[in-house]
Formats: C-alpha cells, structure tokens, sequence
C-alpha cells in the first residue's frame, strides 16, 4: 500500500527523532533525580555528554580486532535507519516504501546483535557478560513485541506502521476492545525491557551485578562512544515511538506547515507520556534479579498472546 | 550436464598417477556440471511457466521406462544445488590439500568420486520423472555421502557418525520405499504421470497413509525434530564443503520430496489437502525451528553449531510449507496467501542455502588453518583471518534473520504469510499460527545470540592455544568459493524483488494459481508487498529492502563522520583493564559462559548436568584445582532414542535367554513364521 507521505518528510523525522532522542533521556533522568528529591543534572545534559565525547580522543584496547573500529558507525547508522520507520508527524504510510513494523524490529536486533560482537572484541570479562546477558533478554523480549505488533496488526491488515497509526487515529479510546486494553499492557511490560531500563537493565550503573547494556560499551572510548550512546538515544526514541504508533493516535493530521507542527506537538506529547511512565516505573521498583527477568517478561506474554486469542477467537 | 560428473568421476581414477591433478580435474568437472546445471535451471525458470524439458534416459530395467523431467519445482531445486556446488568444487581442492595433505591417492580418489556422484545423484534426482530413477538417486546419493563422511577419519568418531547416518536415513528410506511401491503397483508403472492418475483414485486415508509413510522418509533425510539425531553427527564429520552441500542442499532434496509429494503426486484432483497434513508439517517444522536452535545454542563445535542451525532452518522452511499445505485451495477466489507462504519456504530454501554453505565454509578455513572444531579453543581469528572473519560475520547476519540480507526477507514473507493466515482462520487453529510465529520469532532471536556466540569466542577477543594464534588466511580459490554465496547472500537481501521471477515456476506449477512475482512484486522489482484479504477490505505491507540498503548505505559515511570526531584527538591502543591484573586469555568470555543465563531459562529442555570437582589444600577455602565438566541433552536422544535402545536390549537379552542354541527349533520358528504370514496375507492373492 503506498501512500501520499512523501520521502523528504520521512527523512525529516528520521532527523527529528535523532535531534530529540538524547531530550528523552534528559528529562527521565531529571524525572528521576526531582523523585529522588535531588536537583539533578540539566535535561539537555546528554547533549553535553555527546559533544564532550566528540571531541576526546580514544584508547582502543589492543586485543580490538579491525571490525572494533566501525561498530560504532554500524550501529549508529542501523538504529537511525530504524528511525525513518517510525511515523512521526504525519500517519499513513510514505510515498515509497520502506519498511514495516517487523522490518523496524529487525533493525534493532541488528544493532543489538553489532554491538554485542563489538562486546566480544575487546576480550574482557565484561564486555562478554554483557554481551551474554543482552543476547539472553533479547530473544525473549521479540518474540512478545512481536506478538503485540501482531495483535494490533490482525485488525488491521498490515503491519506498516503508517497504516496502524492511521487506523489508530481515527478509532480513540471509546472504540478500544479488550484486545487493544491487553496489548497495551503488555507494551508497558515490555518497554522497559527493551529501552534497557529498571527493573530489566540498569542504564545508570556499570557495576558488573547488574548492567547489561552498559557491559557492552566499556571498551568504547571517545567519538566512539558517542555514537553508541547517540544509538542508545535513539534507540530509546524509536522504541517510545513504536508503542507511540501502535496505540496512540497521531493527533490532527493536518495538510502544510501547521499540520505538521500540530503532529510534532502531538508526537512530542505522547513521547513525553512515556517518558514519565518510564521514569516513574525506573523510580518505584528495584532491578530484577536476571533469572527473575523470564517470569517479567513472561507477564508481558501472557498479556500479548490473551490480546491476540482475543482479536482471533 | 551428467556429463561431465561422469568426467569428474572418472578423473578420480587419475588420482594413482597424480594427486593433485585429480584433485583439480574432478573439481573443474563437478563445477562444469554445476555450471550446466545453473544454466539449464535458469533457462526453464525464466521461460515460458509452462516450460518443460523432458528427457527419456536408456532403459537399463526391462520393467521401467526412465526419464528425466524437468519442470519449474525440478530446475528451482536444480538452481539450489547448482548455486552451492559452484563454491563447494571452487572452495574443495585447496581445503582438501590444506586440511589432510598427507591423503593417500585412495582416499583422494574415494573423495574426487563420491563428490561428483553425490552432486549427479542429487541433480538426477531432482529432476527425475520417474519413481525408480528417484530411489535409484536417492539411494546413491546416501551413500555417497556416507562415504564422504567417513573418508576423514582418524578415531572412529567419523565412522560412528557415518554408522548412525546410515542406519537413520535407510529406515527413512524404507518407509519412502512402501509409499513408492504402493504408488507404482497401483500405477503399473514407473513414471509420476501415471502416478499422479492412480493416485486421484485413491480414498482419504489411503492416500494420508502413503503420505505420512513419505513424510517420514523425507523428514529423516531433511534432519526434522525428532529425527535429527544423525544430523548434527554426521555433517560436522564430512569435510567442510561436502557440509556445505550436505547441509545447505542434501537436506533440501527432502523438502523438494515433500512437496513433490505433498502437492504434486498424491494431491487431490481440486480440493485441498487433509487438514492434517499441513498441520503436522507446521508442527513439526515449529519444534525443529525452536529446538535446532536451542540445541545449537550449547555447541561448542563450530561445525557442530552450523548443523544444528541447518535442523533450525528446515523447521522454517517446514513453517512456510505447512502454511501453504493448510491455506492452499482453502481460501476465497483470487486469494494469494498460499502462494505467499510457498514462496517464502521457496526463498528461504536458497537462502539457507547461501549462508550456510557460506559458513560452513567459513568454518572449514577455520579448520583447516587450526584443525580445531572446539570454539573454546580459537579466538582472536579475526586479526589473522581477516577476509574470513568478514563473510563468516555476513553469512552470521543472514542467518540471524537480520536486515539487510537475505535471511530477513524470507521471514518476512513467512511472517506475512502467517498474518494472514491467521486473519483467515479464527479460533483455535488461527491462535496455532500466531503462536507458531511467536516461535519463530524466539528461533531469529536465539538464532542471532547463537552467532554472537559464534563469532565472538571463534574470531575476537585473544587466541585461547598456539593453534588459533598462528593461524593464516585461507587460499585465495577458498575465499573466492566463499565470496560467492557472500555475494548472492547480499543480492538476495538487498533486491530480492529480482529473485521472484525465478520462483514463478515452481510456485504456479505447484499450485495453480498465481505466481510469486505476481504476488510479491506486484509494485515493482524493487519492492516486496503482500495483499491480505481481511474484513475491512483488502491491506497490506509494503516493504523495500533496496530503499533501506540504500538509506543505511547513505547513513554509513554521516555516522564515520561523527566516529572520526569533532577534533583531531589523540588514539591510543592499552590493553583491556581486567580489574589490575595483567590480561590474558583466560579473561574471555567463553562459549560456555555465554550461552549459560540461556542454558538456565531453558532448564527444563536442556536437562543440564554439570559436575565439578574441586580439589582442596586442607580447608575447604583453599582451592588447589578446580575440573568442570557439563554438558546438556538431546531431548529426542534420552526420550525416544534412549528408550528405543532399552526396548531392543531387553528383548534380545531376554531371546538370548531362551534360545537354545538347537538348531532345528530355529529352522521350527522359520517355517512357523513363513505359515503364519502366508496364512495372513496369502488369501488376498487367490
């Protein structure tokens, strides 16, 4: 199905996710620190790390094999590329296609699948725990997003998420079945799953008990690791993105410039939704031992396949 | 075409005069078939659908007339094995030379021989119209195979494998032989065409019957769940580009039996197929796809690992078929979504075989540099093996299922095909589907842990022993043979809109209706879409790997950019910090290590035992050496196999316990038993 959305604004909000991507962060950790009755850091804080790492040298370890060099660049350029399959400012599916909600996801685990084999390179302890530990969650947590994008995909027809968020926009709340209600739900479960956040990951620490994500950029140093930390931004924004398409409506969509400023105001709101949410959950509960993480996710499974009985029953 | 495997056969005999020069020629000769056989395979498919090549052979049986036919599902199978034995013949004389110089001219020659008759006899069997031919090839293609697996042996491993090979695929072929000769005594003759007419008057379960004896014999061959148990012994036991082949084609020659089988001979003239012949094969190809990759999970042998994926990889290919089994003259006229899943298991046929052959390969440079197929023993490659480590790290992409190659597409289309199966049927057997596709998306993400796992401890980090560490590149005509299946791993990833054409064919052959290209690339060449039918009206997907290559392609130098800093900064290389001590090897992550938090989420199917045995310096805090040994099970092994081999022992034992050793009570049993059978089925002959 193509449709009218045309290839300079999907290029635009590909940028617009990138720019605002690190802002996420920013205000969920000020979240956090107000929460924890701290002041806490500035919310454009991130881009003041991005740019201090641009500018460092690096130390590279010396055990780096050449692919150590352009992880980096390939995971930057991988999770970006996610970014243009998300619909920002406008519904409906772009003028040339590009790809889908699978495709999206698919994206993501070739990141995460880079960034683990650059874990491996450096040949310390830690980067292979982390690496372990990322590969152990991950496997668990696609199979239930893609069951949620499923769910939400079978009363549609498609999995393109212009097309989802479009039929989102015209059926609100009111027209919500249980099925919907479910899906959510086990969204919610997930998303702190998959933005490598409390109580799966700790984004926060790099104690070896708990880190998972942190574990695999320790060997990274410099411009490096500003990419990798921009690709965790984004990351984070795309996923917000994805539950953002599936169960929020993408507001007015309005033709010219007005429209879609409105959709980017729309847009920046429902991130901010579940930006809070994030950081409140990331407030109220402790980390989840690693071997209990399976019973979490297995919370959110139950939920995404009762939403899909639901739509197919 | 056979030709010139007969050629390279024949230069087998060369071998006692020289070596090498067998060596080569057998290989030009296998490459030269293989390069006929992509040419004639090509020239069918991009024909006229209707194209058909048929060819009487000489009749060696006064009883059969034997006749080669080749029509669309015949030359796409044909374009499989011909696309793998290119890079196996470039790869196999410098991996034979560099793996066992020290090779006698009889086991070279052993080698060169069974090589182009396995080739022929796959070829041949594809493309074979008749059921003689078929067995015929399908015998011979066993047991050249099984000659191939153990002519590398030093322990008697091999042999064993090859034991066990043997012993699993006859039974397979025994069940496939009762479903032939049923066929071809109620046709009176050989050929499929006369088949397929006995077989339209053939009642349900008859016909379920010889389906499901089919299946069996297919399934043992293709190395389906529970009957892979050879599997994973006698691939990593071949030299590496005989796997390849075995792995990446011998394999697929069973799924072309079942379809051959399943939607060509005993296919009912205009209704669908039994319900629960799709069913099964979705359920089986479920469990294979999910536990193939578990199991692969917890291989520490490189090859070993692969052939585990190769069950992981039927099991998709399986998913697809089963799909098209249970939609296929099920749904509303015009309806697409049987094709779509036939096209993807189609697709992800080649697929795998691209990446497989293309890591099996991979790890037969690893070990012919190293002679180690044990992970925990290599590592830091990558810094030697450059050009290797990059395509076994791509053939590793493709077969996690991840964009931007090949693997991605064709799950994607098996994810399509199951959306809309799903939306087609409601209840219990739509939520069946949806939970098969939440199982393949545990086996894509298991499958790209497993690789990290893979490639990590195989080629990164530091080497473990002086095997890994003065390791060389592999010989340029090994990398070539690789580069090959790299490259078509790639286009078929980036623009597989042009592939669809190819499968045409096959996909309309098979079952009457549309094409895939009609299908799938109904908007063009350069993008893939999909056309689901649901209350709503008509919706679909459209997505274009082209345009996201392209896109990361365009991304890749902006994110170099910001890699290379906003200044000049200065670089330093320091060793990896490991908390103060002085780094060393034993500092890596191990395969172990790596797969364990896995290992313990799945407790309940891997049965893990693990011992360790510490011995202590008078206090119990101190320890002087400390020996760790665990390892996981085959489910199928202790639960069937096991109690299978218990079964026989104690019947035997207790036969040996009353036998007399009186040698006319023996010949009693005989005449007992020849009465008792004539008794039972004489009566039917009168």
């Amino acid at each position: 199905m193509t449709g009218d959305k045309p290839l300079g604004i999907v290029l635009i909000e590909m940028c617009i996710l990138v720019i605002l991507g690190p802002l996420v962060t920013g205000i969920i950790q000020k979240i956090k620190a107000r929460l924890q009755n701290r002041q806490g850091a500035g919310i454009l804080q991130p881009y003041f790390d991005l740019i201090k790492l641009l500018g460092k040298g690096t130390v590279q370890a010396d055990t780096a094999s050449g692919f150590f060099r352009s992880i980096p660049v390939l995971v930057l350029a991988t999770t970006v590329a996610a970014g243009a399959l998300v619909p920002v400012v406008q519904s409906g599916p772009p003028a040339f296609p590009l790809g889908d909600a699978l495709m999206l996801l698919g994206l993501l685990a070739l990141a995460r699948f880079l960034t683990a084999v650059g874990a491996l390179d450096a040949g310390g302890a830690f980067g292979g725990m982390g690496a372990s530990r990322e590969m152990t969650i991950a496997p668990l947590v696609e199979p239930v997003l893609m069951m949620v994008v499923f769910s939400t995909a079978l009363a549609v027809g498609s999995t393109e998420l212009g097309i989802l968020a479009e039929q989102r926009g015209t059926s609100w709340i009111l027209a919500w079945r249980a099925a919907d209600f479910l899906g959510l739900a086990a969204m919610l479960v997930l998303l702190p799953a998959e933005t490598g956040r409390i109580p799966v990951d700790n984004p926060d620490t790099h104690l070896e008990l708990t880190m998972l994500h942190e574990g695999m950029l320790l060997e990274h140093s410099g411009p490096g690791l500003g990419c990798m930390l921009l690709a965790s931004h984004t990351r984070q924004i795309v996923t917000l993105g994805l539950a953002a398409a599936l169960f929020f409506p993408i507001g007015p969509v309005g033709a010219g410039v007005t429209g879609l400023l409105l959709g980017l105001c729309t847009f920046a709101l429902k991130i901010l939704v579940l930006a809070v949410y994030l950081a409140l959950i990331e407030s109220s509960y402790a980390k989840l031992r690693l071997f209990q993480v399976p019973q979490y996710l297995g919370i959110g499974f139950v939920l995404a396949l009762m939403s899909l009985a639901l739509r197919i029953l | 075409m056979s030709v010139c495997f007969f050629l390279g056969a024949l230069s087998s005999l060369l071998a006692w005069w020289s070596v090498r020069l067998s060596l080569i020629t057998g290989h030009l000769a296998a490459l030269a078939g293989a390069m006929a056989g992509l040419s004639v395979s090509l020239g069918i498919l991009l024909g006229n659908s209707a194209n058909k090549l048929s060819l009487p052979l000489p009749s060696f049986f006064p009883f059969a007339r034997q006749s080669l036919v080749v029509d669309g599902l015949s030359a796409y199978f044909l374009l499989v094995i011909s696309i793998v034995a290119i890079a196996a013949t470039v790869y196999g004389p410098a991996y034979l030379q560099a793996h066992s110089p020290e090779a006698g001219p009889a086991r070279r020659a052993t080698q060169v021989l069974a090589l182009n008759v396995f080739l022929a006899c796959m070829v041949l069997l594809c493309c074979a119209g008749d059921a003689l031919t078929f067995i015929l090839c399908w015998e011979g293609m066993t047991l050249s195979s099984y000659a191939l697996v153990v002519s590398d042996d030093q322990d008697g491993e091999n042999a064993r494998a090859g034991l066990l090979y043997m012993i699993m695929t006859h039974a397979g072929t025994a069940m496939l032989l009762v479903s032939f000769l049923a066929l071809t005594e109620r046709a009176g003759a050989f050929d499929f065409a006369s088949i397929r007419m006995a077989a339209n008057g053939l009642d349900g379960t008859t016909r379920s019957v010889l389906f499901f004896l089919a299946l069996v014999g297919f399934a043992t061959k293709a190395g389906v769940v529970p009957l892979h148990v050879w599997l994973p012994r006698a691939h990593p036991a071949a030299p590496s580009h005989v796997s390849a082949l075995m792995s990446g084609v011998m394999l697929k020659v069973a799924i072309y039996g079942i379809l051959r089988f399943g939607f060509d001979l005993l296919a009912p003239v205009a209704e669908p197929l039994p319900p629960a012949w799709g069913w099964t094969v979705l359920i089986l190809g479920t469990s294979s796809a999910v536990l193939g990759v578990l199991y692969a999970l917890q291989q520490h042998d490189l090859k070993r690992l692969l052939a585990f994926h190769s069950v992981e990889n039927i099991g998709i290919i399986l998913i697809g078929v089963g799909l098209a089994m249970i939609l296929w003259r099920r749904e509303d006229a015009g309806g697409s979504l049987a094709t779509l899943a036939l096209t993807a298991a189609l697709l992800h046929t080649v697929n795998h075989a691209a990446f497989k052959g293309l890591l099996f390969l991979g790890a037969g440079s690893v070990l012919c540099r190293t002679h180690v197929r044990n992970m925990e023993e290599l590592g830091g490659l990558a810094r030697h093996m450059p050009w290797t480590a990059g395509l076994f790290l791509l053939g590793a992409v493709a077969i996690s299922a991840l964009p931007p190659l090949n693997g991605f597409v064709s799950e994607w289309l098996t994810f399509q095909a199951i959306l809309g199966g799903a939306s087609r049927f409601h209840g219990p057997s739509g939520l069946a589907i949806v939970f098969s596709a939440a199982m393949l998306a545990l086996t894509g993400g298991l499958a790209a842990a497993c690789f990290v796992k893979a490639f990590g401890v195989t080629f990164l980090g530091r080497p473990r022993t002086s095997h890994a560490e003065h390791a060389i590149e592999a010989p340029l005509s090994m990398l070539l043979g690789m580069g090959w299946l790299a490259a078509l791993c790639v286009f078929l990833g980036v623009a597989p809109g042009f592939a669809m054409t190819l499968l045409d064919a096959p996909t309309i052959g098979l079952l009457h209706s549309l094409g895939a290209s009609a299908i799938v690339t109904a908007h063009g060449p350069l993008v893939l879409s999909t056309a689901l039918a649901t209350p709503g009206g008509i919706s679909g997907t459209t997505i274009s790997m082209t345009m996201l290559a392209i896109l990361i392609a365009a991304l890749l130098p902006l994110a170099w950019m910001l890699r290379r800093g906003l200044r000049t900064a200065p670089q330093r290389v320091a060793p990896t910090w490991t908390c103060g001590m002085v780094p060393t090897a034993r500092f890596d992550y191990t395969a172990t290590a790596f797969a364990k938090p896995l290992r313990r989420i799945f407790a309940a199917i891997y049965r893990p035992r693990r011992e360790v045995i510490r011995e202590t310096a008078g206090t119990p805090y101190v320890i002087r050496r400390m020996q760790y040994t665990g390892d996981v099970v085959d489910l199928a092994e202790t639960q069937i196999y096991h109690r299978i081999h218990y079964g026989i022992t104690a019947i035997s034992q207790a036969i040996r316990d009353h036998s007399t050793g009186r040698i006319h009570v023996y010949i009693g049993f005989v005449l007992g038993a020849l009465f008792l059978s004539l008794l039972l089925f004489g009566g039917g002959q009168r």
